[in-house]
């Protein structure tokens, strides 16, 4: 008898059995995707406790020619001075995040985890890596102290050269006079 | 002597055994009556236990012969049992805190009374896992095991083979020391080469602080948050998808019954033993031999502890344990998001189409047939030494900056640096590539199969020595390229177009086409490597703006 009312269903029945189960299983559905959602949004820290990511580097005359250590145990951060000025590589390389090793001798930065081989500019010659290194930014304090900014990168050939990443240094003249 | 008084006389033990199984609460236990070692009794035994009944009550004979499985399947599960109460012990003195964990495994170490050997325990039942997992899925495949109706258990056993490859890498962060920290960076990093969910994979959407990487690491580097998530994933999460397919697992091996080679159905009957005690006392024994030797060698090699994570200073060489040398091995000459990503996709998907590229559904079932299966049998063991050749080189070959060190050579020799690498411009790779798959595709298809080995081999030889000549002639390579070239020019002959040739181009066109990408993709990488150690070409098809690189 069921079967028989179902099939003459009048047209001013208001839910036939066909749509009340499509707006169930819709809803069954709807409600598991937002689920999915709420639980992948939860997975996302709203907070993180990481240590900062700027820090000093002292002035800029305490650094001579060519590519300085002193920063990569404590910053992982390469302080590298040219003719110009000043400017930061962060020492992680682009392929897989390990940190390259400075060889002077072959003026290259060597990565221990997969042999991606760099300029002093953070360009890569050799290995795997996809791009050059990323520059972070750095600018002079009032003070006359570097401050360099892990947070703000940039490994793009031309923008890596503007101020934001870049300290215009005179060079060896005020080094010297301070001498 | 008489005594005033007389002794109940002393029962024998078989009168003693007989009481307590007779006994009320001995028969609440224990399903089914007195035990008379009939059949009935022995299939009993197996039906009426929960844990025993996994098995079927009788086995054929063939599957017993220990040569046929090496007990491989059942001992990767007690592995997984070893890994189980030795993890759970440990984690009554691990806390995965950042500045905890490493002084906990000191503690575990040095203060623990046996919790060196617990340790060590640990750790070496997980490579053992490892490595008798692989040597499972050869075992499997080598006897047709995968064959219908099999084929769905053998897409299971791949997913178990990825998960124990997950638990061991979430289980390696936990003790926080170099390794730890090098190896999740890299495997995270990984993940951030993904296409589209990774912020430095080809076409990213997501940046440095919302992609999977973010997820997995719970931050934007290895920290606390990291340290945390995959200690829930390594004791909680991943043990348990991996218990819940292994049930599966069991239960599939047991309704489509053992591999074993095909006879006629009344034959059946007389093929057949008793599980009890035929199987399990085999399986006791290969048990016990294993507990024996991992113990063994647990207490004459510690576990591994290297110094404390140091997230600014990488060891120099920053190397991966055996198992994912391989993989270590293999980014060094692709980009990211392919060595990373799509090649262990596209492996794990290969490896699950098996037995559905398979031709002959019931050949070769049950034995060990290279004959029968020549494609089948060529490709896999043609993968798989790829991949321990990759191992091998990853783990003995390598040295500081990731050199080639000879193991004779001492590390502390100075190797000269690598020479530049060069792309080509986006014209000649697309060619390039276009062309080893079209090529690829159509030249087994040229010619009929029925061709002869000798001959055909030494045409090839021929034709690939006037290669080498031409292009020494023409552009002036040195001899080492000339080697390369030859190398791997005769390879791909070999195996990218006469073995298709006679084994691929009959069948029909669709698994015809699937195999060959699948064989070309495997070859492909192998060229790669060879093009990249001969020619130091860096990518053959390069659009830095998308980040896609091959």
């Amino acid at each position: 008898m069921a079967e028989t009312t179902a099939q003459n269903a009048p047209a001013n029945q208001e839910i036939s059995r066909r749509s009340f189960l499509k707006l169930g299983w819709g809803a069954f559905l709807a409600f598991l995707a937002a689920s999915a959602g709420a639980t992948l949004r939860f997975i996302f820290p709203n907070v993180l406790y990481e240590p900062p990511e700027t820090f000093k580097a002292g002035k800029p005359e305490d650094y001579s020619q060519g590519v300085s250590t002193r920063w990569t145990k404590a910053q992982r951060v390469w302080i590298v001075r040219n003719d110009q000025g000043i400017y930061a590589i962060w020492a992680r390389c682009t392929h897989l995040g390990c940190t390259p090793n400075w060889f002077q001798a072959e003026n290259r930065f060597r990565c221990p985890c997969h042999g991606s081989n760099y300029t002093p500019q953070g360009d890569v010659i050799a290995g795997p890596a996809p791009k050059p290194m990323y520059r972070c930014a750095i600018r002079l304090l009032p003070s006359g102290e570097l401050l360099v900014d892990k947070s703000i990168l940039e490994n793009r050939l031309v923008l890596r050269e503007k101020s934001q990443f870049f300290v215009a240094f005179a060079g060896n003249s005020s080094a010297t006079a301070k001498a | 002597m008489k005594l005033p008084f007389q002794l109940p006389p002393i029962p024998k033990p078989e009168e003693i055994k007989k009481k307590i199984i007779d006994s009320q609460i001995w028969r609440s236990m224990f399903r089914g009556g007195v035990w008379k070692d009939t059949p009935r009794d022995r299939a009993q035994h197996i039906l009426g236990n929960v844990w025993l009944h996994l098995q079927p009550s009788r086995v054929r004979k063939h599957g017993l012969k220990w040569t046929y499985t090496f007990g491989l399947g059942g001992l990767s599960f007690f592995l997984f049992l070893i890994l189980t109460v030795t993890g759970v012990l440990l984690m009554f003195y691990y806390r995965p805190a950042v500045d905890l964990a490493y002084r906990d495994m000191k503690d575990l170490e040095y203060a623990v009374s046996l919790g060196s050997f617990i340790r060590a325990m640990h750790r070496w039942s997980a490579h053992a896992m490892v490595l008798i997992v692989i040597l499972h899925m050869i075992r499997v495949f080598l006897t047709g095991s995968y064959k219908s109706p099999r084929e769905f258990n053998w897409i299971i056993g791949v997913v178990l083979l990825v998960l124990t490859l997950l638990l061991s890498f979430t289980g390696y962060l936990l003790p926080w020391d170099q390794l730890a920290l090098w190896a999740v960076t890299v495997g995270t990093n990984m993940a951030a080469a993904s296409p589209m969910l990774g912020a430095e994979g080809p076409f990213a959407m997501l940046g440095r602080s919302n992609d999977v990487r973010f997820v997995l690491l719970g931050g934007k580097a290895v920290g606390a948050n990291t340290l945390l998530r995959f200690y829930v994933l390594h004791c909680v999460l991943v043990p348990l998808v991996a218990g819940a397919l292994m049930i599966v697992h069991f239960w599939r091996v047991r309704k489509d019954t053992f591999s074993g080679p095909i006879i006629k159905p009344e034959e059946l009957p007389h093929d057949k033993v008793d599980t009890w005690p035929h199987l399990i006392v085999r399986e006791y024994v290969a048990a016990l031999l294993c507990l024996i030797f991992v113990s063994g060698w647990s207490l004459l090699m510690k576990a591994p502890l290297e110094e404390m994570a140091n997230p600014t200073v990488t060891p120099n060489p920053s190397k991966a344990p055996w198992y994912f040398t391989g993989l270590q091995e293999l980014l060094v000459y692709f980009d990211p998001w392919i060595a990373g990503v799509v090649l262990p996709t596209l492996i794990m998907v290969g490896l699950m189409a098996i037995p559905f590229l398979d031709p002959d559904k019931q050949k070769g079932v049950g034995r060990y047939a290279f004959r029968e299966r020549p494609a089948a049998m060529t490709y896999f063991l043609f993968g798989v030494g790829m991949w321990f050749s990759l191992i091998f080189i990853g783990s003995f070959l390598r040295g500081p900056n990731w050199d080639i060190y000879w193991p004779w050579e001492s590390w502390l020799i100075h190797k000269a640096p690598p020479p530049h690498t060069w792309s080509l411009p986006i014209p000649a790779g697309l060619a390039l590539v276009g062309i080893y798959f079209v090529v690829g595709m159509v030249l087994p298809k040229l010619s009929k199969p029925d061709f002869q080995w000798k001959s055909a081999l030494r045409t090839g030889l021929l034709a690939m020595l006037g290669i080498v000549a031409l292009s020494k002639i023409c552009m002036h390579i040195g001899w080492d390229q000339m080697a390369w070239l030859f190398v791997f020019g005769y390879i791909y002959y070999v195996f990218g177009v006469l073995v298709p040739r006679k084994h691929l181009s009959t069948q029909d066109h669709i698994r015809y086409v699937t195999a060959m990408v699948l064989v070309l993709l495997m070859l492909g990488v192998l060229m790669k490597i060879g093009i990249r150690l001969g020619f130091h070409i860096k990518y053959i098809l390069t659009i830095p703006q998308v980040n896609f690189n091959i």
